[in-house]
């Protein structure tokens, strides 16, 4: 009965969420990433357009959107309808409100500012070097709306304060987070891990347990969670896939079995 | 009277001879790797170098770098952040100049255009300003909008891979440049650019819309330059042998040199041109990477 893996369920959460129509921009190593844009477009957004490092696409024709092996696979172009180098992602951002983006970091907080920087209290001597920023602060800074995608859930992982933000999610609360900030995309929308969904309080933009994944306790949440969650009265199980979002996933998506593995 | 108009291929020995102890240099991707070879095997010394991922972190590891400006330094196979990078920087034994894709590309562009900053809104709010306080937060005059002003980021020398490139400097990349290439090269004082193939000036002029780069300073003839990375419309990257490199690097970050040692030797140091160094990648290797 439990015949999906967690990554199958991460990916097509954020399937259901993506809409007919916008720009969905991967960076790299995400493959439930990778694998939920290519499922909302086969699935429901036959005008959505994937843009993976700069390669534009519109390929809901396809029988098949199979995932690359790695991130930077440069045989995606062999789909592209428009490449644009890295100098040029950035030259239309006032057009972004409808652009989505996909974050990871080494770090989360409470108020979803995420960070690739590195951990410990010098920066000069860092205890753990992280790869560096990448362009998730200008991308969170534009984009409509951004998820945070994490393959870990750990007390590690998710802090109350980050130790650096690359990329500027609710700061330090309230709804008026980013606006005061002069910053104009809509910020995060969800936080997805192997257990569970957060959303961020209407109010004060704390994050918030949403759903938990079938089988997981709040109670494993709390403890894997290295802050306090804001805990509703009433937790839903996220809603498994059905056997035809699977179907498409499996047999016209994720051809190699990434998220099976 | 010399009415001949200047050839501007040189080999990549030569070419590499002018990056020297002390310089800022930027590359570009896909990775030069003829190049960035070369640059190791002359031992050169304390580099500040604009790059990302693998060419960046065996450059580190090959002991060149002194600092990096970087946007990225993942993509290892296994390795989330590039294992020398990661040990050097925490070690402090290389300065981070920290910044991200936008913020690189406003700096890249303020060089070419001799502004004291350009303006960028990505990286409010973050970090960014703390760690790196070349980067100045200020009130724009018109709107009093809170913004980054991105001091220039200028290379004495830029170093890029591209498709094709006549004898006179007009470089022609497969499909449209990569992707920091054209904002690294307008920022330099000079430009190195190796390439797949020279062709002919008439060739070039045939098409003159694919020039992505005029009158580049140096070119030079690098077939299969970018190995282990890809070149589009020639060959696809070498994935065993970023994992060979990678796992060296880990071993190097882990405490332990002799494999990167190793490493560095075989495909830096001890073959003295580009065309040794592929004899020891060896043709059959080659010749499966061609493109799908």
């Amino acid at each position: 009965m439990n015949d999906y893996s967690i990554p199958e369920l991460m990916a097509v959460f954020l399937a259901r969420d993506l809409r007919d129509g916008e720009v969905l921009r991967v960076g790299v190593a995400t493959p439930v990433a990778e694998a939920a844009v290519r499922l909302a477009h086969l699935t429901h957004g036959p005008n959505i357009e994937l843009v993976f490092l700069g390669v534009r696409m519109n390929v809901a024709h396809l029988e098949t959107i199979p995932m690359p092996a790695f991130g930077w696979d440069s045989r995606v172009v062999r789909w592209a309808e428009s490449y644009s180098d890295t100098g040029h992602r950035f030259d239309r951002v006032k057009d972004w409100s409808n652009n989505v983006f996909f974050i990871g970091g080494i770090q989360v907080d409470a108020y979803g500012n995420t960070n690739l920087i590195g951990v410990g209290p010098d920066y000069r001597r860092l205890k753990f070097r992280g790869p560096g920023s990448v362009g998730t602060p200008t991308l969170s800074t534009h984009v409509g709306r951004y998820y945070i995608v994490l393959n870990n859930h750990n007390p590690r992982l998710f802090v109350e304060k980050c130790d650096y933000i690359s990329a500027y999610g609710w700061g330090r609360g309230g709804a008026d987070a980013r606006r005061r900030m002069g910053i104009p995309g809509g910020g995060p929308k969800y936080c997805i891990t192997p257990l569970c969904v957060m959303d961020f309080a209407e109010d004060s933009k704390r994050m918030r347990l949403k759903s938990v994944h079938p089988g997981i306790s709040v109670e494993t949440v709390k403890q894997a969670t290295g802050f306090e969650l804001i805990i509703p009265d009433s937790i839903p199980a996220t809603e498994p896939p059905t056997a035809e979002e699977l179907h498409v996933l499996r047999t016209r998506v994720d051809l190699a079995g990434r998220l099976r593995h | 009277m010399n009415t001949r108009r200047r050839e501007r291929i040189v080999d990549e020995v030569d070419a590499a001879s002018c990056i020297v102890d002390g310089m800022t240099i930027a590359i570009g991707q896909p990775t030069p790797m003829a190049l960035v070879r070369q640059i190791i095997r002359r031992g050169v010394k304390n580099l500040t170098i604009v790059d990302a991922g693998f060419s960046l972190d065996l450059l580190i590891a090959a002991g060149c770098a002194r600092k990096v400006i970087s946007y990225y330094a993942g993509g290892g196979f296994g390795n989330p952040v590039m294992p020398a990078f990661r040990r050097a920087a925490e070690l402090g034994e290389i300065e981070v100049w920290e910044c991200e894709e936008g913020i690189l590309c406003a700096g890249l562009q303020a060089a070419a255009q001799m502004l004291p900053f350009l303006p960028w809104r990505g990286g409010i709010g973050t970090s960014l300003p703390e760690v790196n306080p070349e980067l100045r937060v200020f009130q724009d005059p018109i709107n009093g909008e809170t913004l980054l002003a991105v001091p220039p980021i200028k290379p004495e020398v830029t170093i890029l891979h591209a498709a094709a490139a006549d004898a006179y400097g007009n470089v022609q990349h497969h499909g449209g440049p990569g992707w920091i290439d054209l904002f690294m090269h307008r920022a330099a004082d000079r430009t190195i650019v190796q390439v797949e193939q020279v062709i002919s000036n008439e060739q070039v002029r045939a098409d003159p819309w694919k020039t992505t780069i005029p009158a580049a300073d140096v070119i030079v003839r690098a077939p299969f330059g970018a190995h282990p990375f890809y070149s589009r419309g020639f060959y696809l990257q070498d994935n065993e042998h970023l994992r060979e490199y990678s796992s060296a690097s880990s071993d190097f970050a882990a405490g332990k040199s002799d494999t990167i040692a190793a490493y560095l030797n075989r495909y830096c140091r001890r073959p003295p041109t580009h065309a040794d160094y592929l004899e020891e990648i060896g043709i059959r290797r080659l010749l499966s990477l061609h493109e799908y």
